[in-house]
């Protein structure tokens, strides 16, 4: 056994003293995916700092076509939010399909984000819609903020206050889930929005969520599910495991890429 | 699963085969490397914490250099043992090519990971062992590249 103090600060200077006091402070954000590993001890954090009292960073709102929503919104928050729905539809019918009833009633936006898992669903909506990542110190765009497996450009103690999404045109995305976890066998989100057609594939990189540039030049130029017709997407740097080997994920990148431009 | 790569360094070939060697150099390097004692000419001790998402855990365990060619390559391994979160092994058959000034490195690597983080991880094992392995070379391209390896 260990032990793990647990903090539940009421402000963003709170949880930043109380991130760097701790000799191995960590920030729980919903722990969906750190309780489950700090269960099988291969996390053991001296410090879990919880930001979900923090004032208003569970809120959700709309200025214009600014979509802000709080980090530690939840997914079924964002899910059955009236401003969401409105403002990005595709947003909130990605949320209401992340894992099952339990994850989503406690898991949320910015420990997602943070946590950048390679099969997770909000990345893809991140970079396609192209997010900015608000920070307690600055603002991120979803291009730089997606670094890789895991990785992403936050700091050591850096905490994620919201995400901001402009109102795209037209979106939506689609998920080959895998059955047992729920997690992205392959999902793909498309968007016409502020940045342009942009195409993001998650589950299926071996580096995590990334733009599939070939459908979106095929898309920019002609957005309908036909478009995609004989754009096949490339194996190169695809997962092949247990679920799926890298051809099958190729080959479904273009089927989900289909159905949700056809959503849209 | 193997994993190859190789860069293109511009630093003679001694001069690459003599970091190749040095202990300093290969902490530096190794992704996740808190400490790597040498213990004799080919065998060192280490200790590295490979952070994985909510994973983190410490590996203990000996690096040796083997199959060693000077200065055309060796083979570098390491296995380690990371508690209740299982165990780590790897190697690399590492060749040295001259090209006039430059030096042409060609590596191919393959890890082994079992214990409890290879059941938990079985989907992200290959993913994460290639990363780190592009990540050594790399790290080790920029070192001699006199950009200093990049904070991991």
């Amino acid at each position: 056994m260990y032990s793990t103090k647990y903090h539940k600060p009421a402000s963003i200077a709170d949880a930043t003293a109380a991130l760097t006091a701790g000799e191995d402070a960590t920030i729980l954000a919903g722990g969906q995916t750190l309780l489950a590993t700090m269960k099988q001890h291969l996390a053991s954090p001296s410090d879990l700092v919880d930001i979900r009292a923090i004032d208003g960073l569970s809120d959700i709102s709309a200025d214009g076509n600014v979509l802000t929503i709080g980090a530690a919104a939840t997914h079924t928050a964002v899910a059955s939010s009236a401003v969401v729905r409105d403002v990005c539809p595709a947003l909130a019918d990605l949320a209401s399909g992340i894992g099952d009833p339990a994850v989503r009633n406690v898991g949320t936006i910015g420990g997602s984000v943070a946590n950048n898992d390679p099969a997770a669903d909000y990345p893809a909506a991140m970079l396609a819609l192209g997010a900015t990542i608000v920070t307690n110190t600055r603002e991120i765009t979803a291009d730089d903020f997606f670094e890789g497996l895991f990785s992403t450009a936050l700091e050591d103690g850096e905490i994620i206050t919201a995400v901001k999404i402009t109102a795209p045109a037209k979106a939506a995305y689609a998920k080959f889930p895998q059955p047992a976890s729920l997690f992205a066998l392959v999902g793909v989100f498309v968007a016409d929005g502020a940045g342009g057609v942009r195409v993001a594939v998650t589950g299926a990189g071996e580096d995590g969520v990334f733009r599939q540039g070939a459908m979106e030049s095929a898309l920019g130029a002609n957005w309908s599910a036909g478009a995609l017709d004989g754009v096949a997407a490339s194996q190169d740097g695809l997962m092949s495991d247990m679920h799926g080997a890298a051809d099958y994920r190729a080959h479904l990148i273009a089927v989900m890429a289909k159905r949700a431009v056809s959503a849209a | 699963m193997d994993m190859t790569g190789e860069y293109r360094i511009a630093a003679a070939r001694d001069v690459v085969w003599a970091a190749l060697n040095d202990a300093e150099v290969l902490k530096a390097c190794i992704p996740g490397c808190q400490e790597l004692e040498k213990t004799s000419d080919t065998e060192m001790t280490a200790l590295v914490v490979l952070k994985i998402g909510p994973v983190k855990a410490k590996f203990k365990g000996a690096v040796e250099l083997v199959n060693i060619n000077a200065p055309e390559g060796y083979t570098i391994q390491g296995e380690g043992t990371g508690g209740i979160a299982g165990y780590a092994k790897g190697s690399a058959d590492v060749a040295l090519a001259a090209d006039g000034d430059e030096t042409v490195l060609t590596f191919t690597a393959n890890a082994n990971v079992g214990g409890k983080i290879a059941q938990l991880g079985s989907r992200l094992i290959d993913s994460t062992a290639k990363k780190l392995a592009n990540k050594f070379f790399d790290n080790f391209h920029k070192h001699l590249s006199n950009e200093g390896p990049e904070e991991t």
